[in-house]
């Protein structure tokens, strides 16, 4: 019998409740139940079904216990990658309980969950208003809790709603809401800067509290803020120094080093008086984190000045400890720093060179990857080898970490293989590639090795997936090509190895670009030709289309050398190549690519036509191969120049590019006078075109020398050909036109070109055989020869032709100007941080005070003023340095920068800054 | 002081026991962090550094017994080493909490963890209140009054 009033089992549940007693199951059920259902991962998902179904019933059950019990234990299944965003609203019911225990957990459960979702926070707002009322009660906790999700959940208008009673709670008896206000504070701030410029005193004043977590809070928050917005707080600078100079918690140390970092960024007289204080503070504290964070400061403070020597060594002393420690995360660490430091002046880490090198062979794998962006810094022509040596060892032994387990007793070490990623390789061969090529080469004294080390990096490369560093090494070889000469016969039997390579020519084609242009333009070096056109027209399956096009100019200029090198009695080969060649071009004439079939026609109608003459005419070569080809491209030797210079080229405005070189009535008198002659018809008018289409062109330059001469001394058609095919060739490097005449004169006569010319050190390739150690031993003979000949060769220099550089400083000069009047935005940067809703503190203009602001203030501002125009000069003299650098070393990839340069782009500062003086004082209006 | 973007825990089986992110992300953003540096900090070896460098940002880590702390930090903001000792002190903190913390700990009280950690480091990850009485009396203090909220429940 059921009296009246006995329980139901609901109500006894509800009562057991509290005593630990759940029917659902538990958070705790849940934990164990995964725990037990993982044997196979179908019996988990089975598992997670049936739970995510419970949760969904309970979750929507009436009882606030149960609830709460379910958001938790959807709050730990996020964690395996549930989505729990369905819930948001009986989230948003749990937050809003009186209980503290379901109020955490909803807000453990919001914190998680909300993201970007409008109805939820326009929700969520309106409790966090009603949570973080304070009024004075045991409310305390409650704020703390509410403060956990509020920073998922604030917007500006919260932000007004909330602000004043968090300032009421400043003034709060307790240290730990003053704390929690403070810290909720910074998230009014950011969203609604108003705050802070009308109550900026008060908050201020918490830097005086009593309580240490408080200040320390506070600190905190002007850290973070001066992080988005330091202008205002850097009349804070003498207070915070005093809590420097007295504060000894490593803690807050470290966050008033960061302030003053980002204080000092702006506010460059900082510097006096804070640098001899951090350096004592290096001296005197043990903690390596405070040494850190000082050297930090000092370097990203711009508190180093490029000549600083006595402050860089302190530093860098110090580092060099930490580089010795057995923690790799301060050997780590001090990389970096190394590096930072590195890039205000070259020189502070140059003597550092042991150090780094040591680095290199670290046991791991990161601080190797850091140690190498180093090496640049400390190249020079002594530890260049035994750099590369270790880099290039690094490729190709496999190194072990020796750990040291156990007791001396029984020393047991195991060895663990340090694996080397790609990425850490591909920096590798970039770096190699960089530190030699640097300074034109400057480092580097033996050019017989540094081709070795190429070939070397060309064989390692294959394997790596990025396939850029193929057009990198190429263009390596192409430079050794041209700006070394008396290596070009090594360079050239290297790059005849790499081509006959078949796996090269499959795993790195895009190597082959550059190696076949350069077999092209000194195939005079090569003896048999016809081998080495074989061998290029074999491997054309792997060429893309770049090299393609590359390629058809390079087998023409192989082709006109060996059949002019020949003897006499070598006809039919010249016939069976001419036929082979045909061939093949015919081929590519219906290339997809629109450059590759123009160039293979041409090419090959060309080809055509002196097959026939030779056929015709069986005595010698026809005139077309013998004397026409060759002047294609033998005209004069091609001398290296910087990229991007003829870009650079001023148009000469006596050049008159417009006007063209016949009248109408002259075009048309010599039209006439050609239909007259019968013999040359339209070939005179007709020299921009494709002239090798004529068939009549051929019985012209064939029969009549003379003829041929009147023509060359007329309009040259052959040179108006060769400049064609010029211009269709991007390693055309050298244009000498009448325009840049004053530039020819920079370029650096290559004196012994001659030298090689008239004693032709011509390279057999053995085909035959493929034999690769007899092609290197045939220039070993020559070794000793080349190396007196190398150091005299060694400064080949890129040419730097005067009028272009003034061109590009006067630019330069200019262009700091339109940024050095907009000096108020310069202390507002771009904001990295992610915030969920943006934070309007960074472009804040805190100077508009508002009415409510105390005159104290005010009179401060007015004393500003004075400061600010040379705040303002120094800052757009900060500004312009950092312009100037920016445009000298843009192309440079590590920036590391170069201190000659800058001393000459300081002294143009300088100028630039009394200009600036006169010019202040409008830009303030 | 500290910019945290996010702490997540894992076990070294890969098993993620706690995950708090403090920068907005997205669901798949999230994931992806999680699925790319779980087999790359579990593969470092004892030797190595505890600081990595991943997409934009660095990651400190720190192994604890079978668990990895594994936090996310703004490069050039933040202070490694600083991240270093708020691992170590939150762990620390744990440790007092639960009187020598394992993994279990962790993985029953889970919701306690995030209340201790929510104690430590607060707003987005910028501030961490260092000291560890500070930390262990307020969440006992709301511990204290979860189970007053309870009696008061048993009691009416």
């Amino acid at each position: 019998m059921t009296s009246l009033y006995a329980p139901g089992t609901e109500d006894i549940r509800q009562r057991l409740r509290p005593f630990g007693f759940f029917f659902e199951k538990s958070l705790k059920d849940l934990i164990k139940g995964i725990r037990s259902h993982n044997e196979t991962p179908e019996k988990l998902d089975q598992f997670f079904k049936q739970v995510l179904s419970e949760c969904r019933e309970e979750v929507n059950s009436p009882d606030l216990n149960s609830k709460t019990n379910a958001v938790l234990k959807l709050t730990y299944l996020e964690m395996y990658g549930f989505d729990m965003a369905w819930c948001n609203f009986h989230i948003l019911e749990v937050m809003s309980s009186n209980k503290l225990q379901q109020k955490r957990v909803g807000y453990l459960g919001a914190s998680q969950s909300f993201y970007k979702d409008s109805d939820i926070l326009m929700l969520a707002t309106n409790l966090l208003k009603k949570d973080l009322k304070y009024d004075g009660n045991n409310d305390v906790v409650k704020v703390g809790i509410a403060l956990s999700g509020l920073s998922t959940i604030i917007t500006p208008s919260l932000a007004r709603d909330i602000a004043d009673d968090l300032f009421t709670m400043l003034n709060s008896t307790r240290p730990y809401i003053r704390k929690k206000a403070i810290t909720a504070l910074f998230k009014v701030f950011l969203q609604y800067p108003e705050a802070l410029r009308d109550n900026f005193d008060k908050f201020v004043s918490k830097l005086d509290d009593d309580d240490i977590s408080v200040v320390s809070a506070a600190v905190s928050v002007i850290c973070e803020l001066s992080k988005k917005n330091s202008q205002p707080f850097i009349q804070l600078s003498p207070l915070l120094y005093e809590i420097l100079v007295s504060i000894d918690n490593n803690w807050i140390i470290i966050r008033l080093l960061k302030l003053f970092t980002n204080l000092s960024q702006v506010e460059p007289k900082l510097r006096a008086k804070l640098l001899p204080k951090i350096l004592e503070l290096m001296d005197s504290t043990v903690a390596t984190s405070v040494i850190y964070e000082s050297v930090n400061c000092i370097v990203k403070g711009n508190m180093l000045e490029e000549d600083d020597f006595e402050t860089a060594m302190t530093c860098l002393e110090r580092l060099h400890t930490f580089c010795d420690s057995q923690d790799p995360n301060l050997r780590y660490i001090s990389c970096i720093l190394f590096y930072k430091i590195g890039k205000i002046n070259t020189d502070f880490i140059s003597r550092f060179d042991q150090l780094i090198i040591r680095l290199l062979s670290d046991v791991d794998v990161s601080i190797r990857s850091k140690a190498i962006e180093l090496v640049e810094g400390i190249v020079n022509e002594d530890n260049l080898k035994p750099i590369i040596q270790t880099l290039m060892k690094q490729f190709v032994d496999e190194d072990v970490v020796i750990l040291q387990a156990g007791n001396v007793v029984y020393e047991r070490s195991k060895r663990i293989p340090i694996i080397i990623p790609e990425n850490y390789k591909i920096k590798i061969v970039n770096v190699i590639i960089s530190i030699c090529s640097g300074d034109n080469y400057s480092s580097v004294n033996d050019f017989e090795w540094y081709n070795a080390v190429i070939i070397d990096l060309a064989m390692l490369c294959q394997e790596i997936s990025d396939k850029t560093l193929g057009y990198k090494i190429g263009e390596q070889l192409r430079n050794l090509m041209i700006k070394v000469p008396s290596m070009r016969e090594v360079t050239i039997t290297n790059i005849i190895k790499l081509i006959s390579e078949e796996s090269i020519n499959r795993q790195l084609p895009t190597i082959m670009r550059e190696c076949i242009w350069c077999l092209g333009e000194f195939s005079a070096l090569v003896e048999n030709g016809d081998d080495l056109i074989k061998v290029m027209i074999g491997n054309t399956g792997y060429y893309s289309h770049s090299v393609q096009e590359v390629l058809i100019l390079a087998l023409l200029k192989i082709f006109s050398n060996w059949c002019n090198n020949v003897q006499e009695d070598k006809g039919i080969e010249v016939e069976l190549m001419l036929k082979e060649l045909i061939k093949f071009f015919e081929n590519l004439s219906f290339s997809s690519t629109f450059e590759v079939q123009e160039r293979s026609v041409e090419v090959l109608e060309f080809l055509k036509l002196s097959l026939e003459a030779l056929e015709e005419d069986s005595d010698g070569l026809p005139m077309l191969l013998s004397e026409v080809l060759p002047s294609f491209f033998n005209v004069y030797e091609l001398a290296p120049i910087a990229r991007g210079t003829q870009s650079k080229l001023e148009i000469d405005e006596a050049i008159d590019l417009e006007t063209p070189f016949l009248t109408k009535e002259e075009c048309d008198e010599l039209l006439n006078d050609q239909k007259i002659d019968s013999m040359g018809s339209d070939l005179i008018s007709d020299t921009s075109m494709d002239e090798q289409g004529d068939p009549e062109y051929i019985d012209y330059s064939d029969t009549s020398y003379e003829e041929k001469e009147k023509l060359n001394d007329h309009d040259n058609p052959f040179e108006i050909e060769r400049k064609k095919e010029r211009m269709t060739n991007p390693y055309y490097l050298d244009e000498e036109d009448e325009g840049n005449a004053e530039k020819s004169k920079d370029l650096l006569v290559l004196s012994e070109d001659d030298s090689s010319k008239t004693k032709p050190e011509t390279i057999r390739l053995n085909r035959q055989d493929n034999d690769l150690k007899s092609l290197s031993l045939f220039t070993v003979e020559n070794g000793e020869e080349k190396k007196s000949k190398k150091k005299k060769k060694k400064r080949v220099q890129v040419l730097s032709d005067q009028p272009v550089v003034e061109i590009t400083s006067k630019k330069k000069e200019v262009s700091p100007n339109p940024h050095g009047n907009e000096t108020s935005t310069t202390s507002t940067k771009i904001d990295k941080i992610n915030l969920k809703m943006r934070s309007k503190l960074e472009n804040f203009d805190f100077s508009n005070f508002g009415t409510s602001s105390n005159s104290v203030k005010e009179s401060q501002q007015g004393g500003d003023l004075k400061e600010d125009d040379d705040k303002e000069l120094n800052r757009s003299e900060g500004k312009l340095n950092e312009n100037g650098n920016k445009n000298d070393f843009s192309d440079a990839e590590e920036v590391i920068v170069i201190k000659k340069k800058k001393k000459g782009k300081k002294s143009k500062s300088k100028i630039k800054q009394k200009s600036k003086k006169e010019n202040s004082p409008e830009s303030k209006e | 002081m500290t910019q945290l973007r996010y702490l997540i825990l894992v076990s070294r089986q890969g098993k993620i026991r706690l995950k708090k992110w403090y920068t907005a992300m997205s669901a798949s953003e999230k994931a992806k962090i999680v699925k790319n540096l779980t087999p790359t900090i579990l593969a470092r070896k004892p030797k190595m550094c505890n600081i990595i460098e991943y997409s934009d940002h660095k990651v400190v880590y720190k192994r604890y017994a079978s668990l990895f702390f594994i936090v996310g930090v703004t490069p050039d903001v933040d202070n490694e080493l600083l991240t270093l000792e708020v691992i170590h002190r939150f762990v620390e903190t744990m440790d007092t909490y639960f009187g020598n913390v394992c993994e279990l700990d962790i993985i029953f009280n889970f919701n306690k963890v995030y209340d201790i950690l929510n104690e430590m480091v607060m707003c987005d990850g910028s501030i961490a209140e260092s000291n560890k009485k500070e930390v262990l009396h307020h969440v006992t203090v709301m511990d204290t009054m979860e189970s007053n909220d309870n009696l008061e429940r048993v009691l009416s």
